[in-house]
């Protein structure tokens, strides 16, 4: 009986371990002293880990981008991308277990920031804070950011000086249905009233042009499924035309006129499922969709094998090149009478990312600086995605005219337009696209105004641009559009956008039951909906349908609902009181 | 040459005769009553030395088992904690049986977890039932005569059990997807004008998981048969075939007899395997179509705790399994009573 005692000894001693590792926390940090001001210059190289949820590469940020950084903070940038390393909050559980998420970290205000405070897992920046002069700018957004908790835990994101009633967007809408001009124009501009009456026209359309340059077949419409989360993502979509967005399971117009459940009956969800499915009865649909990915889709819109999009930065970012648009052809704003766009407002108080310090950082005073030098203007030419309009470093890609005035470059006009220019070597060299800042987080709104130039910080928005592209395809639309300038103007003269007040409103946590729950409606809701756009017959369409609002029910999908109904509720009152204030 | 083994052999004999000796010496011993109290104590302590060096050889085991088979026990508790990992255990919401009480909660929940069960049970037993397919395999192959055509057919077949179902699933989105090889030979050949929907659909998924398991699975599975044939008494064949028995009936009456010992014992094996199909197979082949006849046991754990970034409740999932496995092993220890009248365990 001895022995086994001993393995019993052996066995707790092993448990004990095991216990205690899981339990060894952070130690307390030492207190800083406040700092009114960064350093000019920084000795040693280090090289930070970047966690960062909006980022899509991961590895070291090479390039200008990298260039830039290195020269002004001597600092590295090594990136990790929950969005590239895939399988969900797998990666980010992970590291927080660990203890250690990252020394800048971005990621979503409310329930993960409040948990990281929570769990000590970022830092307190206020030694730092009054040395920030450029985030000081944005103070009252900080002040708001930071309500509640005890110091300066985050910085707002896409803040700007626009009001809240303002669309935060610049030329281009964030949603509207888009579709290959030129097609359009072949069958005479057909009038379209609402949504189902795109499906004749989508089918004329693709008759005109049944394959694509590269041999492959048409589709008017591809849908992909690697975004799907609360409901499968292109279903939603047309229901921005009519001004709802999503909170959860309730669509929720932008004016608060309006509450969906998802699965209501006449609600413009299951409008949406039913047009896909209609669509895929006349052939329109890819059948390719139910398997491929965002990837996939984009260079088939890419090679001209798609005629639809829901969004500009899809159908125009991926088709309307240069030859493209020269010749003609590209996608254009298509409007239905009775649309009217879901816009987001500027957002007062800063969007859903934050950034913000790690607790166990290397070197937290230079990532502050870091932190402070992208909401200085230079850092905002630089730092925005170039989806967004991004100009670039000064004198690289831009610069200003004789007159003042903001006007792109040689090379600027290589990247930007013609998709591509190499960096000459004291810019770090490579590839100018690749070498952009892969953060991909606007610290300030790209459509804010740079007050040195009285201009945005977007180039697209400066008229020395909007004269370079002007091409073939943009004067037949304005022809036709009333001479509206932008995509925007024409919506706003025509009263079709919907603004959606930026009250960088921020939704309670699900409580753990609900969460729960959602998860398991969710994938419900999404399995479904892929059945159904694809469903044989029209009868089967009605038994599906039927069958996932009992499904979703009996897993809970009218408490789920009730939730968020409160929250859209909240939400619209949170919109009313910053129009009410700011607007 | 050949007196030194033999005075080697002699030497060992004599070794062994004196530690016979030696314990009839200590028996005797023992039986005296003087030195009984002594000779026990000695006996005690070799005894102990010995089982002592015994204990320490099978301690790594012990070690390994308990930290891959009782440690992790330690994990049930997050089911009974609402758990965030930014917070940590300590700092988690103790939730106690809500998780469980959920599972239960709603019909349909209930359903789903039931339709979860049957598909895991169905691709087990669609499994065991096509476990006779490598032996048969075997046996054909063993009958090829030629010896470089039975060696590169073994090799093909036992090549798709070093491929990774990503990969697996990547020849399958070649071969079937809409615009894969099969329906574009059947578009062009006219015989179909819509892409048949062989990946994407909730029809015979069972069936195809199986047979996708019995292609990557089917030469490697044939292996331990073709080295049990080797093993067979070659005299058993040559007086079968003294009475006259053609091929077929030497594999009918020789070879597959021969075999089914191990077969039985594979078979046990895999029936202890019932509810451990795996989950990278049903992982890569997962869509919304076919979701609900595909999502086995550990996939449905990993789609909640992982993809739902609910670990609690999937820790909560994940213990149902232990429980059914419990249930299985108590079930075939009670047959095993009833047959043989001894029980397993």
């Amino acid at each position: 009986m001895k022995l086994p005692k001993k393995a019993v000894a052996v066995a707790s001693a092993l448990a004990m371990v095991g216990l205690l590792t899981s339990c060894i926390g952070g130690a307390p940090e030492a207190e800083r002293a406040a700092i009114t001001e960064f350093p000019d210059k920084w000795d040693d190289e280090i090289t930070i880990d970047v966690f960062d949820e909006l980022a899509n590469y991961m590895g070291v940020q090479e390039g200008w981008f990298a260039d830039v950084v290195k020269k002004k903070f001597n600092m590295k940038l090594n990136i990790i991308a929950p969005n590239v390393a895939g399988g969900g909050d797998t990666l980010y559980n992970t590291r927080v277990s660990a203890g250690n998420l990252g020394d800048l970290i971005v990621v979503g205000k409310g329930k993960k920031l409040d948990e990281l405070v929570k769990g000590g897992l970022v830092s307190d920046s206020s030694p730092y804070y009054p040395a920030m002069e450029n985030v000081e700018k944005f103070d009252t957004a900080v002040t708001h950011l930071n309500d509640g908790k005890d110091g300066v835990y985050a910085f707002p994101t896409s803040v700007s000086s626009i009001k809240p009633t303002e669309p935060s967007e610049g030329i281009d809408p964030t949603f509207g249905p888009y579709v290959r001009w030129d097609l359009y124009k072949q069958l005479g501009y057909p009038e379209l009233n609402t949504l189902e009456d795109l499906l004749p026209v989508l089918k004329d359309m693709q008759d005109l042009e049944p394959t694509a340059p590269n041999g492959a077949k048409v589709y008017a419409i591809s849908l992909f499924k690697d975004w799907d989360g609360n409901m499968m993502v292109t279903a939603k979509q047309p229901t921005t035309f009519y001004g709802y967005d999503e909170r959860g399971f309730v669509l929720a117009k932008a004016d608060g006129s309006d509450y969906q459940g998802l699965l209501d009956d006449d609600g413009e969800y299951l409008r949406t499922l039913k047009f896909y499915h209609e669509a895929n009865q006349l052939g329109l649909v890819d059948p390719e969709s139910t398997t491929q990915n965002y990837d996939t889709m984009w260079s088939k819109v890419q090679n001209g094998q798609v005629l639809f999009s829901w969004w500009p930065w899809l159908g125009q970012a991926a088709y309307n090149t240069d030859a493209n648009t020269a010749a003609g052809k590209g996608f254009e704003l298509a409007p239905l009478k009775d649309m009217t766009v879901f816009s987001y407002g500027a957002e007062a108080y800063g969007a859903g990312p934050v950034i913000t310090i790690g607790s166990k950082a290397k070197d937290p005073e230079r990532i502050a600086a870091f932190i402070d030098w992208l909401y200085s203007p230079e850092g905002t030419y630089v730092n925005n995605s170039q989806t967004m309009g991004a100009a670039g470093p000064q004198g690289l890609t831009w610069d200003l005219d004789d007159s003042g005035q903001p006007a792109l470059t040689e090379l600027g006009k290589q990247a930007f337009i013609g998709g591509e220019a190499e960096v000459p070597a004291e810019w770090g060299g490579g590839s100018y696209i690749d070498g952009g800042s892969t953060l991909n987080v606007s610290a300030v709104l790209p459509a804010d105004v740079d007050k040195e130039t009285g201009l945005p910080f977007s180039y697209k928005s400066w008229p020395s641009y909007q004269e370079l592209v002007k091409t073939p395809l943009s004067e037949d639309w304005k022809a036709k559009m009333g001479d509206a300038p932008t995509t925007m103007d024409y919506l706003k003269d025509n009263d079709q956008l919907l603004v959606a007040p930026g009250a960088s409103y921020t939704p309670p946590a699900d409580p753990s039951e609900i969460e729960t729950l959602r998860n398991q409606v969710k994938a419900v809701i999404v399995q479904y909906s892929w059945k159904m756009s694809f469903a044989g017959s029209e009868a089967e369409f009605d038994t599906l349908r039927a069958d996932l609002q009992e499904e979703a029910k009996g897993l809970g999908y009218d408490k789920v609902l009730e939730f968020d109904m409160e929250t859209a509720k909240a939400q619209n009152e949170a919109r009313e009181e910053v129009a009410e204030k700011l607007g | 040459m050949r007196e030194y083994p033999a005075s080697r052999g002699a030497a060992g004999d004599d070794m062994t005769s004196q530690l016979v000796l030696q314990e009839v010496a200590a028996t005797e011993l023992e039986e005296s009553p003087a030195t009984e109290k002594a000779s026990r104590k000695w006996r005690r302590q070799a005894g102990g030395r010995r089982s002592m060096g015994m204990f320490l050889c099978i301690v790594p085991f012990m070690v390994l088992v308990f930290v891959f088979s009782y440690f992790p026990l330690y994990g049930w508790i997050y089911s009974l904690f609402d758990y965030r990992p930014a917070l940590g255990l300590s700092g988690s919401e103790f939730v106690g049986l809500q998780w469980f009480e959920l599972l239960v909660s709603s019909p349909t929940q209930v359903a789903q977890i039931g339709q979860v069960l049957l598909n895991t049970l169905a691709i087990s037993f669609l499994g065991i039932a096509t476990s006779v397919l490598p032996l048969i395999f075997a046996v054909f192959l063993n009958e090829v005569r030629a010896p470089w055509f039975r060696n590169s057919v073994q090799t093909l077949t036992t090549l798709p059990n070093f491929i990774s179902w990503v990969l697996v699933y990547m020849i399958a989105f070649s071969l079937f997807s809409s615009s894969g090889l099969v329906n574009n030979i059947l578009n062009d050949a006219g015989l179909i004008t819509q892409p048949l929907k062989f990946l994407d659909t909730d029809q015979n998924v069972w069936l195809t998981m199986t047979l996708w398991g019995v292609w990557k699975g089917l030469g490697w599975g044939a292996i331990i048969y073709l080295a049990a044939i080797a093993g067979i008494d070659q005299s058993l064949y040559e007086s079968a075939k003294i009475d006259g028995a053609g091929r077929f009936q030497l594999m009918r009456y020789i070879t597959i007899p021969q075999l089914m010992p191990t077969y039985l014992v594979l078979l046990l094996l895999s029936v202890a395997n019932l509810l451990n199909n795996g989950m990278e197979q049903y992982f890569v082949f997962q869509n919304a179509f076919n979701k609900e006849t595909i999502q086995v046991l550990d996939l449905y754990v990993y789609n909640i705790g992982i993809t739902g970034n609910s670990l609690s409740m999937a820790t909560a999932i994940g213990m149902l399994k232990s429980v059914i496995s419990v249930v299985l092993l108590l079930t075939v220890n009670w047959i095993a009573k009833r047959v043989r009248g001894q029980s397993i365990v």
